[in-house]
């Protein structure tokens, strides 16, 4: 008898376990009417907290310092270490939400934090009148719904290139479309130039080969069909990329030690003229900036977009330029955090642009003086471009861990394309997009 | 009676039921792309089983666990036989050969990683005694990095080996030494057909422990390779960790249980074969 009822109470411990152990962040509004106190009105006593990357956390600097003297709030940054995105999905998952955090603003990255039970909408935020009409909803949005501030301009995915070994080499102008660039990099190497150079053990960087090959494809709803099964990465419009790619390195048109170079070795290539072309994100010219000063970078490296029709860039806002608002379930610090966006997008912007010296996102406020020239021209290039994978796909696999594995010889093309295929399947059957 | 019970209720959440979860889970599609956690029944196992990934990481784990058993307990084993006499200079050897032990593994793994980069030092030291450039990409070759990355598993860990077979040397009693030094065996017949057969515990303790905990070991080869190049090094734990940092937390989970059942299924028989070897003592 005894025995029976001490089963019972282990079980019934056990059973109460587990119910409070499902899962914390099952809840969330469903409301999407957002009210937006003054940027300015007082904060006293309230302490908010920002996640921040170890490459984001010096971002809001100049905006918090403003924020806390206007408002008496008290705003503390906290550094996620790398991998930033693994780091957040796990404390979320675990029931731990900051009030604000920085997250690529995409729809796959979105999906990816369950924003419609984590986030708080941002819908009719009062900075949007002034944004530039053309990136007021270029990113952001995840089934309509505004979950994600756009702080700083978006990542485009082109063309780096040292335009001191383009003139010593009789390049007058950018090339013109893909095509024109391969042709360039002929000539580059007949007369001993490494054309191109890639990071083959960092890795991260070998998707932009391909996506930048998907612009005009991308542009005809190449994502849209991917994302509804129609068409798979197996298929020949991605697949041909990849192969191209793989054609391109096979051909010698890359650094010889493109299985080992990592980002570090990149930029000093371009940067010493070693190599004459990179294809890169915003990231890679942030490295430059801590290499070089603006007078140096205008002088010697330039920036194009380029796709196989022509000079169209791809956009890959990252997670350094838009934050999230948490939905923590306490009204008064959701409504300071939506305060704190407002104050940064309004008030605090002019000086947040002049001490990040970056480009403006509104059209009334003007960009600060020393930002470089290439940074201006990315930034130009992002109202043509189109939707990287990672801004229109509904799920984000890892691309570029498979063509990495490509680069260093032990995968085609084509299993590159079925790895990559397998694991957005996957991925979308777990976010439950139909069709998989 | 009832003052364990603050004990067993910390067993019971920190221990219990962790290891209960990883079981149910297992059968769910938990991510972080919802709120909802449903059963799924065996549906994690099949996709797992039909995806060639989990196959090459299981297989890249074994050769990791068996390479360190072996690279670590001839280290440790040889350590222990030069370091075995008590002077005061094997003493402070001891001492240095121990201090990986303590050290984390993650700076030991970036550590080695600087060391052994390209343009780093093993490379010039080796350029400067063979007076010709060198530029071995050690951590970057995808037949032999698995073999660089054990070894440094089996650095850090060899001097914890070295104090087993130390503590096992020093307790074989002196009067079957001197029989055998009476009966005329010569110093290399005793060491292998006395001393040897002697350590089988010790034995038995260090290859179970390297070969069960390498096949449970993350840091150093995150540190060292990230499991690069091509995948090479990529053992299931750092599968594990890239799977759940996706947001698919079941998956994970059910991976995690695989290797779970595997460690179980490797260690029983493994023990077992070790402690049969006992038995002639």
């Amino acid at each position: 008898m005894k025995r029976w009822t001490r089963t019972v109470a282990v079980a019934a411990a056990l059973t109460l376990g587990l119910a409070a152990c499902s899962d914390p962040s099952a809840e969330g509004p469903t409301d999407t009417t957002v009210s937006w106190p003054a940027p300015t009105g007082r904060l006293d006593g309230v302490s908010l907290t920002i996640w921040a990357a170890q490459n984001s956390n010096t971002v809001p600097k100049k905006v918090i310092e403003g924020f806390q003297a206007a408002t008496g709030a008290r705003v503390e940054v906290v550094t996620i270490p790398d991998p930033y995105e693994q780091g957040i999905q796990t404390k979320v998952a675990t029931g731990d939400k900051p009030d604000l955090a920085f997250w690529q603003p995409t729809a796959s990255m979105l999906t990816a934090i369950n924003a419609r039970s984590n986030l708080q909408p941002l819908t009719d935020a009062p900075w949007l009148p002034a944004m530039a009409p053309q990136l007021r909803d270029i990113t952001g949005l995840l089934d309509g719904t505004r979950y994600a501030a756009l702080v700083t301009s978006p990542a485009v995915e082109g063309v780096y290139y040292n335009k001191e070994v383009f003139a010593a080499h009789g390049v007058t102008a950018p090339p013109k479309n893909f095509d024109e660039m391969v042709t360039v990099a002929r000539q580059l190497k007949t007369k001993g130039v490494t054309p191109f150079y890639e990071m083959g053990a960092d890795r991260w960087a070998t998707q932009w080969w391909v996506q930048v090959q998907l612009a005009d494809a991308a542009k005809n709803g190449l994502w849209d069909r991917i994302n509804t099964g129609q068409e798979k990465f197996t298929d020949p419009t991605v697949l041909g990329a990849i192969k191209k790619y793989k054609a391109l390195i096979d051909e010698g048109l890359f650094n010889p030690d493109i299985k080992t170079a990592k980002f570090e070795d990149q930029g000093a290539a371009l940067l010493d003229g070693k190599a004459a072309m990179v294809v890169q994100v915003n990231s890679f010219f942030g490295q430059l900036q801590a290499k070089a000063d603006t007078a140096t970078l205008n002088k010697k490296i330039g920036f194009f977009p380029i796709s196989p029709s022509g000079n169209v860039g791809t956009f890959i806002p990252d997670q350094s330029n838009a934050l999230v608002a948490f939905a923590t379930g306490e009204p008064k610090r959701e409504a300071a955090a939506r305060q704190l966006l407002a104050y940064w997008m309004g008030p605090g912007y002019q000086n947040f642009l002049a001490d990040r010296n970056t480009v403006s996102l509104q059209t009334a406020v003007p960009d600060p003086a020393g930002v470089p020239q290439a940074l201006r021209d990315v930034h130009a290039a992002l109202p043509a471009s189109v939707g990287s994978m990672q801004a229109q796909a509904v799920a984000n696999p890892d691309l570029f861990l498979n063509l990495a594995d490509m680069i260093a010889g032990t995968t085609t093309p084509e299993q590159a394309a079925k790895a990559t295929q397998d694991q957005f399947a996957q991925l979308a059957k777990a976010a439950g997009v139909s069709g998989f | 009676m009832w003052f364990l019970v603050p004990a067993f209720a910390i067993l019971l959440v920190f221990f219990v039921l962790p290891t209960l979860f990883n079981f149910v889970y297992a059968f769910t599609d938990w991510s972080g792309f919802k709120s909802e956690i449903n059963p799924v029944g065996f549906d994690n196992f099949a996709d797992l089983a039909s995806n060639g990934t989990l196959f090459s990481a299981l297989r890249i784990t074994v050769v990791y666990a068996a390479l360190v058993a072996v690279f670590q307990n001839l280290f440790g084993f040889a350590l222990a036989v030069l370091l075995e006499r008590d002077t005061r200079l094997n003493r402070v050897a001891r001492v240095f050969f121990l201090i990986p032990v303590l050290m984390s593994a993650l700076a030991v793994g970036y550590l080695f990683q600087a060391l052994l980069k390209p343009d780093g030092g093993v490379n010039q030291l080796i350029s400067a005694v063979a007076r010709q450039p060198f530029d071995y990409a050690w951590l970057a070759d995808t037949t032999w990095s698995i073999v660089v990355v054990a070894l440094i598993h089996s650095w850090k860990w060899m001097g914890l080996s070295m104090l087993i077979y130390l503590a096992g040397l020093k307790t074989i009693p002196e009067d079957v030494m001197e029989a055998a030094r009476i009966d005329g065996a010569s110093r290399w017949r005793t060491f292998w057909a006395v001393r040897s057969p002697l350590l089988a515990p010790a034995v038995t303790f260090n290859v179970a422990t390297a070969l069960l905990g390498s096949m449970n070991g993350f840091d150093i080869v995150q540190a060292t390779t990230g499991g690069g190049p091509a995948r090479t090094t990529e053992i299931l734990n750092i599968f594990i960790y890239r799977t759940f940092g996706q947001g698919l937390f079941a998956q994970a989970t059910t991976m995690s249980l695989v290797l779970f059942l595997l460690v179980a299924l490797m260690a029983f028989p493994v023990i077992h074969l070790l402690r049969k070897r006992e038995e002639i003592l």
